[in-house]
């Protein structure tokens, strides 16, 4: 079985478990939208100052529901006596890698996007101009965290403390590129376009390449036992 | 051998202190105070060997899975996170008579401070796997991301500070370093370096002790 | 002139003293503590050889 073949078989079963038990993807949207709600009341009423904010509010809210939604990334396996099986996958490991980081890439995308649209409706802030910046930037954004996010899970998975733990590792590996896509996403809902933050793209497709490969590379190691 | 080490740091340390505050002169803008960075840059230059050995050694035990090499990771991320706290301390006590803060936001100071978490981060996780095989793979992944994302953490925090804000803070030596100046902060950066090996090598040593322990 | 601070210089090298003193008699503390462990498991096996328990009664 070719390894491309074996990444797409996990990002398939993941998603067929995910449209067939569609949990997480509820549950992901709930929480995302109560987000809003909590910055609609913490911040105040003052809308100026909920817009000016809003690059750090949704990139907040997706690190937030992403923190929720990778954490339990390798739940599944855990809770149905899965893991073992993981374990005894013939030939490189890093395809489980490959294929999980994937499915997370397009849960977390799904949810950004309706949460983007959400965001827009009850701020009354107007997007429109800002979409195709924001098509860039998302996935940019996106990759980086699940990349080293399913990497932390698996990690964690087996750990005493796991839910306090795994956002404690993460967070801080991840400040590059949350500075990253705050600064461009900025940049886009201002109507400035892209030609300003190159700078931040570029490092945020480096951080991308950096994470994946290094999650390629030591995945196979946090799956020996 | 390690006791030999520890007097050659004690000596290089005594010589640095010497240096700082004998022979380096008076700085003209800032005063006596900016002695302070003859202990400021000697404890950030080891935190970042401290961090660049814990990357070697974590691909080293991933790659032999030598015992020798995680003992090394873990001493050495313990000494590292030590003088990153130091770092950050005397940076904000450098700070308060010079910038009129404790604490800024400026990008020298927030990286140090997100290395400090990340390692911190690397020590708990060792803390929390009972499993000693278990526990040296895990952290050597972390290791190895933690250090692939010094340069990322290094160049984003630059940017964000400095692209759309004036350069106003003080840089932290003076504006020209005189032969004397230069020599003291030579001296105490090997004195810390030594002081480094010394701790390293001693908490490595108590780590395989504690191996032989019989349960 | 500015002011010399001397009271922040003094704060900043005397907390980096305490605490890389602090972590010195730790290290140190531990690893007496374990040669002590040793000496003593040492002690113990030296002990059980020369006075073997003895099954049979006597």
């Amino acid at each position: 079985m070719t390894y491309a073949r074996r990444a797409w078989i996990v990002l398939w079963k993941d998603a067929v478990t995910e449209r067939r038990a569609k949990a997480t993807l509820n549950a992901l949207l709930f929480f995302s939208l109560l987000l809003l709600f909590v910055f609609q009341f913490t911040l105040g009423g003052d809308r100026e100052r909920l817009v000016a904010a809003l690059p750090g509010l949704l990139w907040l809210s997706f690190v937030l529901t992403g923190l929720v939604g990778l954490g339990r990334a390798f739940l599944v396996e855990r809770e149905n006596d899965c893991w073992d099986g993981l374990l005894m996958t013939a030939g490189d490991k890093s395809a489980i890698y490959l294929g999980k980081v994937a499915g997370n890439v397009i849960l977390m995308l799904l949810v950004e996007i309706i949460l983007l649209v959400l965001f827009a409706v009850f701020f009354n802030v107007d997007i429109g101009q800002a979409l195709p910046p924001l098509a860039l930037i998302l996935p940019l954004g996106t990759v980086g965290f699940a990349a080293v996010g399913t990497l932390f899970a698996a990690m964690t998975a087996h750990v005493r403390a796991r839910e306090i733990l795994f956002p404690v590792l993460l967070l801080p590996v991840q400040i590059p590129v949350l500075l990253g896509a705050v600064k461009a996403t900025e940049a886009a809902l201002a109507g400035e376009g892209l030609g300003g933050v190159t700078h931040w793209l570029q490092l945020l497709g480096a951080a991308d390449v950096v994470y994946v490969v290094a999650g390629l590379l030591t995945f196979d190691a946090l799956l020996e036992g | 051998m390690n006791r030999a080490l520890g007097w050659l740091a004690a000596v290089g340390l005594a010589g640095g202190l010497v240096m700082a505050f004998g022979v380096a002169p008076r700085e003209i803008t800032q005063g006596n105070v900016q002695r302070i960075m003859y202990l400021h840059v000697p404890t950030v230059l080891v935190a970042y060997l401290a961090f660049a050995v814990v990357l070697v050694a974590s691909i080293a035990y991933l790659w032999r899975r030598s015992p020798a090499a995680d003992r090394l990771a873990h001493a050495s991320a313990e000494v590292g996170v030590l003088f990153t706290g130091l770092t950050i301390v005397a940076g904000a006590i450098w700070g308060k008579p010079t910038w009129g803060t404790w604490w800024t936001w400026d990008a020298r100071l927030t990286s140090v401070a997100i290395l400090f978490v990340m390692y911190l981060g690397y020590l708990l996780l060792r803390g929390m796997i009972e499993d000693r095989e278990r526990a040296a793979r895990y952290s050597a992944v972390l290791g190895i991301v933690a250090a692939l994302d010094i340069p990322l953490v290094h160049f984003s925090v630059y940017w964000w500070r400095t692209l759309h804000q004036p350069p106003s803070l003080l840089k932290p030596g003076p504006a020209t370093m005189s032969p004397e100046i230069l020599a003291a902060l030579l001296v105490n950066i090997v004195a810390f370096v030594l002081l480094y090996v010394y701790f390293v090598a001693k908490r490595a040593t108590v780590l395989r002790r504690e191996e032989n322990v019989p349960a | 002139m500015t002011a010399d601070h001397w009271g922040f210089v003094l704060s900043a090298y005397g907390i980096a003293a305490i605490a890389l003193g602090a972590y010195w008699r730790h290290l140190c503390r531990r690893d007496r503590e374990l040669t002590a462990q040793r000496s003593h498991a040492a002690q113990t096996a030296a002990h059980r050889r020369t006075n073997p328990v003895s099954p049979v009664q006597p």
